[in-house]
């Protein structure tokens, strides 16, 4: 095994004790971990101290960019660049600008959020050093784990190792990178 | 936990006598401003303003009960289940029907027996319009008149209400009978109701629209009118549905039973249909300013400028009211996940709700009422008196029949199959 390894990986048998670990972890200072549960834990992401996402403001921006996108759209063609008169109305409008931008509003709004989603949970993934882990499989089954990777600023590997046995992690093990 | 049980202790000094004192506070607050209303019938030529008010104030109450029916209906034909613990606070407010439906009555019988063009003015063949003409030889009156007649609007608005104490009678009791008995056939029954009732429910509030409000200026068209009652009723109700959330939430009878996830997604829910009244609203709108025809346009002018071209109240309402107060504050404030779930800052989005429902019902309304000029009159003037106590007296009643319906059943459907889903609601 190379010198440093991707990081420690610890087993817990049910919710709670992963719970808790998970709560030392976080109030340890990590930021470099996860949990790695065989069903979705309601509540873990507090005991984490995972903040909610900021694909919204993503999405917001999308939203903006794509309303200023429509209304300049209109206003450019149809009062700059080729002004035509059209059923009496003013060469610009936001009035009949607005079908176009609002459009363009979801639109954009909706390439933010599923672009802005993947950009942030960083799939698809072809690959992670956890899948070398032979027991890992157990992660759909019946186990759960921790895994705290050695690039935090807090890894250290004897401290690390100690503070996931506090927590109650079993089988504590160095993942290769 | 003991904190704010000691907070809310002072308004409500022991449980027991204070739960029987409320429904007597509503109904005096709802009889003073009846009477308030009755008073200003009093004044000379005051009686059309006062029952245009009056029929803002049963308008928007009606329009937040059919909310609260939609709503439940819609629960039902989805078969939601996170609702559930507050579906039962709108099966009480469905209680307020049949006293709407006796509000409603002044209103007709004014028509009949006092003065026959004293609301609407096409049920009176001999009014005089502006420019001369009477009712009776109006090619676009006579072209509607198979709609717009006493007998249709007596027989339709009695058909609306029977539909909605029908409809509301058969959710009551199918919903309070399964707290005794737990039988799954009452929410078979539901869904059968539900698939029954959103039809007839989306038909009858269209044409109460059309028959009590848009019929006030019976030249004008619009396909969108219906769409926009539908919206206010919705978001009404929310908002009511909110406020009784944090009320009960507060007073501790939801403690432990609402979490973060009921109020973001009835936050979710207000933030959709204030889009979709926007969409509306504003559909309405443009299809008008873009056609540009004298019998459509002519709505809007009467909301915008005088007969000499001059702005009139309306416009400033129109704009700072309708378009912003309605759509952009609100609509801004609830994108916020933050704001969606702080019970004071969501509780006081739903009371500008409230208020500014009221408003757009008397942006529909009110300019009916006119001078000799044709100009509107404007909102800001003694009809204010008239509509806040319309809304008082007509509120007051509502609110006390939801509170007398309150201690006849159980707080949540407590054997519904959905509860406990809905009591563990979660993203």
């Amino acid at each position: 095994m190379s010198a440093q390894p991707y990081g420690l990986i610890a087993t817990f048998d049910d919710v709670p004790s992963l719970y808790h670990a998970a709560e030392s972890v976080r109030d340890a200072g990590y930021r470099n971990w996860d949990c790695i549960t065989p069903f979705p834990v309601h509540g873990l992401d507090k005991a984490m101290g995972l903040r909610r996402s900021i694909v919204p403001r993503i999405s917001l921006a999308g939203g903006i960019t794509g309303f200023l996108t429509g209304m300049s759209l209109i206003w450019w063609t149809g009062a700059v660049d080729y002004k035509l008169i059209v059923g009496g109305k003013p060469y610009f409008s936001p009035m009949f600008a607005f079908p176009v931008a609002y459009e363009l509003t979801i639109l954009f709004t909706a390439f933010a959020t599923i672009i802005g989603m993947f950009v942030l949970n960083g799939l698809p993934m072809h690959y992670h050093p956890v899948l070398k882990y032979d027991q890992i499989r157990r992660g759909m089954d019946d186990t759960f784990f921790i895994v705290i990777e050695a690039r935090d600023p807090r890894f250290n590997l004897e401290n690390t190792k100690a503070l996931l046995a506090r927590a109650g992690g079993k089988a504590i093990t160095e993942l290769e990178a | 936990m003991s904190s704010p049980v000691a907070h809310a202790s002072p308004a409500l000094p022991a449980e027991t006598s204070s739960a029987s004192d409320l429904p007597g506070k509503a109904l005096k607050f709802g009889i003073a401003g009846l009477a308030l209303t009755a008073a200003g019938l009093f004044l000379p030529n005051n009686a059309r303003a006062v029952a245009m008010s009056y029929l803002v104030g049963v308008t928007y109450w009606t329009a937040i009960a059919i909310g609260m029916l939609m709503l439940v209906l819609i629960h039902h034909i989805f078969d939601a289940s996170w609702s559930t613990v507050i579906r039962r606070q709108f099966e009480h407010g469905l209680a307020a029907f049949k006293w709407l439906a006796l509000l409603f009555l002044p209103l007709v019988l004014a028509s009949f027996l006092y003065q026959r063009d004293i609301v609407w003015p096409w049920l009176n063949l001999d009014h005089e319009m502006h420019g001369g003409h009477t009712v009776g030889h109006d090619p676009l009156y006579l072209k509607k008149a198979a709609f717009l007649n006493p007998g249709m609007f007596v027989g339709m608005t009695a058909g609306f209400f029977g539909i909605w104490i029908w409809l509301s009678a058969r959710l009551r009791r199918a919903s309070f009978s399964q707290d005794a008995d737990g039988d799954i056939g009452w929410t078979r029954m539901n869904r059968t109701t539900a698939a029954l009732g959103l039809p007839l429910g989306a038909f009858s509030l269209t044409f109460a629209a059309i028959y009590w409000v848009k019929s006030l200026e019976y030249h004008w068209f619009s396909t969108m009118f219906g769409v926009w009652f539908f919206a206010n009723c919705v978001r009404g109700a929310l908002a009511v549905g909110v406020i009784i959330m944090v009320w009960l939430w507060h007073r501790g009878d939801y403690k432990g039973i609402l979490n973060t996830n009921h109020f973001h997604s009835i936050g979710m829910l207000m933030l959709a249909f204030t889009v979709f009244w926007a969409y509306v609203t504003f559909s309405q709108y443009f299809l008008i300013w873009n056609a540009n025809v004298p019998e459509e346009t002519f709505w809007y002018n009467l909301r915008e400028i005088n007969h000499d071209g001059s702005s009139n109240q309306w416009k400033w309402i129109g704009i700072f009211g309708i378009l912003f107060g309605h759509f952009f504050i609100p609509f801004f404030f609830l994108l916020s996940y933050r704001y969606k779930v702080s019970k004071h800052i969501i509780r006081r989005i739903a009371w500008w709700f409230l208020a500014i429902i009221l408003l757009d019902m008397c942006y529909n309304i009110m300019p009916a009422l006119k001078d000799s000029h044709g100009d509107s009159l404007p909102l800001l003037s003694l009809n204010l008196v008239w509509i806040l106590s319309s809304v008082v007296g007509v509120g007051g009643i509502c609110v006390w029949a939801y509170l007398r319906s309150f201690p006849t059943a159980k707080l949540i459907p407590i054997r519904d199959p959905r509860i406990g889903e809905s009591l563990t609601h979660h993203e």
